[in-house]
């Protein structure tokens, strides 16, 4: 039996539920999952890597590779192909519909394309990649200092790095620079990340979860990780990295949001109405994190 | 005499690719374990300066298992040099979540604290104690030339 997941029209971070619910109700039933994106007119970064990482859930869920249907225009196939999509994703779907022979990173909106994180040695080239790319973007489209631009680097390390420590398993992170008229009417630089391992409830369950007691829920999770810096490792160095970001983001009225198992947190700018928290989301494995950094003020 | 590591040259032995970042706990681990390795052999005393020259772009993690761990062990006054602004976003917050302190070598050769004050300074004095520093008539510390 094959099972329709539709991708949304619009798919990005606020979309993103509508293909966990499809999802989650999906892998309930059983059986092979195709993921429709022919209608998909947009997809944002982080609609890119979710849904590579819904692709490895449903592998792993089913043993059977899931089908995909490209979306149907022309002009958002030539996207998702420069941005890496299709590259990536022919490793976990049975693709079906027009895929375009493009090089991914061919434009000056992907900053990174999407690229696997499997292992330090993948941080290490992202990081490499990225500077030699945001650099400059940073600075003359988004107005922030030169020197603090490393800070963006080290964010997207540390973001990357929460796949290799503590997912169990790969993902993927993706990059990229875009006017955001909908919501801001500003420059952005967006980075998404996203996989479909254990999340974070499970990862921080072995030393947390009795701390918590009756409350400890994808939720709680979350919090304990983004908001106390908390960490599944006793070692008091540990929970820098997620600190680190929420630093760097403060101080350039970022965004940051994560999304794990049937929660989401977010910290987020004067300029977002995302809600803190959100909990009784459609279940959905990993974790998908996305950073917002936009056009500064001042410059605009 | 200070003993002096060049961090740019160690990740190059210690992970034995061309990085010239240093991120992820992996790589801050193969470069803390390369420097400990060589005090071990060569049974150095526990004043070291660590130069940043060469590395572009240092995160928390790595900080943290290299700079962090090695005050915690085996090194107990660290002096660094050849820090960008960039290095010390990792470096400075890294230090203060553990309450621990570094000493900053400026291009002019003089000494600042890097971490909470007291301890930062306790360490200078410890420099000067050890006649590896000296403060000058208007307070400013610098390291002696060997």
């Amino acid at each position: 039996m094959t099972l329709l997941v539709d991708v949304p029209a619009h798919f990005d971070d606020r979309s993103f539920d509508q293909l966990a619910g499809g999802f989650a109700r999906a892998i309930a039933e059983g059986g092979r999952l195709l993921f429709d994106a022919h209608a998909t007119e947009w997809a944002s970064p982080y609609g890119l890597v979710g849904l590579l990482a819904a692709g490895q859930a449903a592998r792993a869920a089913s043993r059977e590779t899931p089908l995909l249907t490209a979306p149907t225009a022309p002009e958002v196939q030539s996207y998702w192909a420069r941005a890496g999509f299709f590259a990536a994703a022919k490793d976990l779907f049975e693709i079906h519909g027009k895929v375009p022979r493009v090089k991914p990173a061919a434009d000056s909106e992907v900053l990174l394309p999407v690229t696997a994180v499997r292992a330090a040695d993948d941080v290490h080239e992202v990081v490499g990649r990225i500077q030699q790319r945001a650099t400059a973007i940073l600075s003359s489209e988004l107005g922030i200092d030169p020197k603090a631009t490393m800070g963006f680097a080290m964010a997207l390390s540390e973001a990357c790095q929460n796949i290799v420590e503590h997912a169990g398993t790969g993902g993927w992170v993706a990059v990229q620079s875009y006017h955001w008229r909908r919501r801001l009417a500003r420059q952005v630089v967006v980075i998404a990340v996203a996989d479909a391992g254990m999340g974070f409830r499970a990862s921080l369950e072995p030393t947390q979860g009795r701390r918590f007691g009756d409350r400890w829920s994808d939720a709680t999770a979350l919090e304990a990780a983004l908001v106390q810096g908390v960490s599944r490792f006793r070692d008091p160095g540990r929970g820098q990295g997620l600190k680190g970001i929420r630093n760097y983001l403060s101080r350039w009225d970022g965004k940051i949001a994560i999304r794990s198992g049937t929660a989401r947190i977010a910290i987020a700018p004067s300029w977002d109405d995302d809600v803190p928290l959100a909990e009784g989301l459609p279940s959905f494995p990993g974790s998908q994190v996305l950073v917002i950094v936009p056009e500064q003020k001042a410059r605009h | 005499m200070i003993r002096s590591i060049d961090v740019s040259a160690v990740l190059r032995q210690a992970v034995r690719a061309t990085y010239a970042d240093l991120v992820t706990r992996a790589t801050g681990r193969a470069v803390r374990e390369h420097i400990e390795q060589a005090y071990v052999a060569a049974d150095l005393a526990d004043v070291a300066r660590m130069d940043f020259t060469g590395v572009r772009c240092i995160d928390y993690s790595c900080a943290d298992e290299i700079v962090a761990k090695l005050l915690r062990g085996r090194i107990r006054v660290l002096v660094l040099r050849g820090c960008s602004e960039a290095h010390l976003e990792a470096l400075g917050p890294v230090l203060e979540g553990h309450g621990l302190a570094a000493l900053l070598e400026r291009d002019d050769g003089t000494l600042d604290g890097l971490g909470p004050r007291a301890t930062a300074e306790a360490l200078l004095e410890e420099l000067v104690t050890l006649r590896l520093a000296a403060r000058s008539a208007g307070g400013v510390v610098a390291l002696v030339a060997a």
